[in-house]
């Protein structure tokens, strides 16, 4: 197949007194793409490979199937040591992440060790060992995380609300599954699923920091590692919830109740983007200040325990605001941003909103700071709307809110939340 | 085609690159306009600034007397008004970033992430406020409660009274007896603002800083520097250390924990301090040795552990958030003493190459890689940064014997003290 390559320098209009540029090219390679943002200032490789193996890759029935498979590609033996040791022995780390329609799998090296790090992951990847005791580590890895997981409040309570706004059923379901689900499943299941979704059409690589370190030719060799061919989406239906209130309770063994709530929220490539990003700092900002102790200069676990999370690359995208009721007063917290909220959908906004498009702005930045994050929003971006200057059109789509934007959105998404609270124990 | 043979090949094709890089970009040093010392480590590709300012200075002041002056002296300037009408805070905050005050017992750090176009205009208005403090009532008080809010904070914190117990009874004297956030809200409110005055005029003169920069920054906007008096700075403060140590030791507290310590090398013996780097992170890493013997006997406890290069001597130190029984700890001390013989040779390798690349991965955003080029200034030793290319250079010169040597010599006398909540002790003191 011939090769379709663009070069594309991104220049960061903003900022023209300090920053240069963000360098990012696309290649296309049929179905596949490859993003490259070298960067001479690393020291490391990063790479991300995203396959089309998500949740919405598993029957309702399947549930925490899809996490199996990718924990079983780093548990694959490679001579007598699994990939995670191999890789870590090598001068590198993997990890991966379950999403609704994808799996990302995320490896990164000093650049002197990449190529070999990559030609491991390869060769798991390629020709995972589905024996029963690899299949069996990786269940018993899955539920560690999974452990970790339902002890954090925050996580859960998102969880819960993913079920209950996601586009399907499979897709919104508990990205790693859960230990009663995962026990079900043999490891022809899990060989099965990995046949049948491990395939790259529509895969994309996203490579960034030392990209010289492996060369177009190592990433060529990295997405040509899967059989051709493409999937589909498992469809399934998503239950409406009945009940007046939108209000999910969950227990877990955690010391504080929290509350957690899910508004909708306009994808990234929406004209409401850069508005829900200032709004979000907004919130963010509002949620911090009331719980915030009056007067002090740097921030303290109180204003840790509120935020506003803006999740833009989810299908659907949404706003999730949380607070720890644990410290301070979850009720008057919440309920005081509540108000703001409502407010801001319905009376005229008087005065600057450039402190909070500067926070929504400082936010990104720090947010694109780490090159996993980098090859993640590069890749992103290139799926979503074909180029990877997620800096600068981020940037740009902040710059241009206007109050009446910051209203708009405010009034079109912010007035139907989804509540989630996650609860002490009784026993605890 | 075998697994070998294609790590064969991908080793060669990484020899046909240049790839020796450090995860500190390319630096430049200097002397600022009125005294002190700037590293710039410029990309221009970062997508945020990262401005450090590091002082030598006591957490309990030049006496040793007052616990918490230097946290309450850095907050109150970081919230004076400034000849522009708002504050350091205000600026930082308005401008979408963050500002971060750190004491320890030896130096005060105030690190400032910003967006690259605010980076010129904060740099000004920090060396402002800290090289020409104008500290006052009202800026004494937010100062005052800002410290206040960590004093009554680190009371839930484990692993923060555990690392204050055992630094009292690693050292003598002050500074590194007290600790950097004291342990009562009347240490704080007994601190008058000459004290604070007289504190932040003596530590935060520009000859005693070490001003850091990393990320979308640029050595050109060292011309907004324009305030501070031109002193030499001061030394390194080193710690006298106590002559026994009693073995271990019991506090209680509203928490849980258990912290452990061994007095290390000065960071002058750079390849010792690397090898206790390298030690810690093959115990104490994520998936370190100790720290997956530890998560398997207990998966509630949080183990930390790191080497703290100070400038003489250092601390390995160890913190078991949540332990309530012996256990972790026995864990702990059992995988230390493993260390005294050597590894073998590829477990060596192995090791090593996983430890370099935890460091690469620890310093590669602004914020991180000015805090490394900071610390390591004010401590004395500016070109022993990890993630520079002397570090990497002296870390890839280890070996087994070597670091089964310095183990032997510098951690096979622990300190330990377990933290007990209070309502399950029956003896010991109160923190």
């Amino acid at each position: 197949m011939k090769f379709v390559r663009s070069v594309l320098v991104f220049a960061l209009a903003l900022c023209p007194a300090i920053c240069s540029a963000q360098n990012a090219s696309v290649t296309r390679d049929g179905s596949v793409t490859i993003v490259s943002q070298p960067d001479p200032n690393a020291s490391l490789t990063g790479v991300e490979i995203t396959i089309d193996a998500g949740l919405d890759r598993q029957q309702l029935s399947q549930n925490g199937l899809a996490a199996l498979a990718a924990q079983t590609i780093l548990e694959t033996p490679i001579d007598n040591e699994r990939l995670l040791d191999a890789v870590s022995s090598s001068g590198g780390s993997i990890n991966f992440r379950i999403e609704s329609h994808e799996v990302r799998f995320y490896v990164e090296a000093l650049s002197a060790d990449a190529p070999t790090v990559l030609t491991l992951f390869s060769h798991a990847l390629s020709a995972p060992d589905f024996s029963a005791a690899t299949v069996h580590a990786a269940r018993e890895a899955l539920y560690a995380k999974i452990a970790a997981q339902q002890g954090e409040p925050l996580d859960v309570g998102i969880q819960m609300l993913d079920l209950a706004v996601a586009d399907g059923a499979n897709s919104g379901s508990p990205p790693l599954g859960n230990p009663a689900s995962l026990i079900q499943y043999s490891p022809s299941d899990v060989a099965a699923f990995y046949r049948a979704y491990y395939r790259r059409g529509n895969e994309l690589i996203s490579a960034v920091g030392r990209v010289d370190a492996v060369g177009e030719r190592g990433l060529l060799a990295l997405a040509n590692t899967l059989p051709a061919g493409s999937t589909r989406a498992i469809e399934t239906r998503v239950i409406p919830l009945r009940a007046q209130g939108q209000q999910l309770v969950a227990r877990r063994a955690i010391s504080s109740p929290w509350l957690v709530v899910d508004y909708a929220a306009p994808p990234f490539n929406s004209n409401d983007y850069g508005p829900m990003l200032v709004l979000s700092a907004f919130l963010q900002r509002t949620l911090g200040d009331i719980a915030e102790v009056p007067g002090t200069i740097t921030p303290t676990l109180a204003s840790q325990a509120v935020g506003a999370e803006y999740e833009f690359d989810t299908a659907p995208a949404k706003l999730t605001l949380y607070v720890d009721g644990g410290i301070g007063d979850a009720g008057q917290s919440f309920g005081a941003a509540l108000s703001v909220v409502k407010l801001l959908g319905t009376t005229k906004i008087q005065g600057s909103i450039d402190q909070f498009k500067r926070i929504a702005e400082g936010d990104f930045g720090e947010r694109a700071s780490t090159l996993q994050e980098q090859a993640w929003l590069a890749g992103l971006f290139v799926q979503r709307t074909g180029s990877p200057a997620y800096l600068s059109a981020t940037l740009r789509a902040i710059d241009a809110t206007t109050p009446a934007d910051l209203q708009r959105v405010a009034h079109r998404y912010l007035g139907n939340p989804t509540i989630a609270l996650v609860l002490p124990r009784t026993s605890n | 085609v075998t697994v070998r043979a294609l790590l064969a090949m991908a080793s060669c094709i990484a020899l046909a690159f240049p790839l020796c890089a450090s995860a500190l970009p390319e630096q430049q040093s200097g002397t600022l306009p009125h005294g002190g010392t700037f590293i710039v480590a410029s990309d221009l590709t970062a997508p945020t600034a990262a401005i450090d300012l590091w002082f030598r200075a006591p957490d309990a002041g030049y006496e040793g007397t007052m616990p918490g002056i230097a946290r309450v002296a850095a907050a109150s300037a970081a919230a004076t008004k400034l000849e522009i009408g708002s504050s350091l805070a205000q600026m930082v905050t308005a401008a979408g970033g963050q500002l971060t005050i750190s004491v320890y017992p030896d130096l005060v750090s105030v690190g400032i992430v910003v967006p690259p176009q605010a980076a010129r205009r904060i740099l000004a208005a920090a060396t402002s406020a800290y090289f020409a403090p104008a500290i006052d009532a009202a800026a004494l008080t937010d100062g005052e409660k800002d410290t206040m809010v960590q004093v009554l904070q680190q009371q839930y914190e484990a692993d923060v009274l555990a690392q204050n117990a055992l630094f009292e009874k690693l050292f003598v004297s002050a500074p590194g007896d007290q600790p950097p956030v004291p342990m009562t809200p009347t240490d704080v409110s007994r601190i008058t603002l000459t004290d604070v005055q007289a504190f932040a005029t003596r530590a935060f003169r520009s000859g005693n800083a070490f001003l850091t920069m990393a990320g979308a920054v640029d050595s050109a906007m060292l011309d907004a520097v324009t305030d501070g008096t031109a002193q030499s700075p001061d030394r390194p403060i080193d710690e006298t250390t106590a002559s026994s140590i009693p073995e271990t030791s019991t506090e209680q507290a509203d928490v849980a924990g258990a912290g452990i310590a061994w007095i290390g090398p000065p960071v002058s013996d750079e390849r010792a301090a690397t090898a206790l780097d390298f030690i810690a992170d093959y115990l104490f890493g994520d998936d370190g040795t100790a720290a997956r013997a530890v998560q398997q006997q207990d998966p509630h406890v949080f183990l930390r552990g790191q080497f703290i290069t100070l400038h003489d001597p250092g601390v390995m130190l160890v913190m078991l958030d949540g332990a309530t029984s012996d256990g972790p700890q026995e864990s702990v001390l059992a995988a230390v003493r493993a260390m005294q013989q050597p590894l073998a040779q590829p477990a060596f390798d192995a090791a090593r190459e996983a430890f370099l690349y935890h460091i690469n991965q620890q310093t590669q955003t602004p914020g991180e890689q000015a805090d490394m080029l900071g610390w390591y200034a004010a401590e004395g030793a500016p070109n022993y940064a990890p993630g520079g290319s002397d570090y990497d250079r002296i870390a890839r010169s280890l070996d087994p014997d070597y670091v089964a040597a310095v183990a032997r010599r510098y951690l096979s006398r622990p300190a330990v003290v377990r933290i007990v909540e209070a309502a399950q002790s029956q003896t010991g003191s109160s923190i």
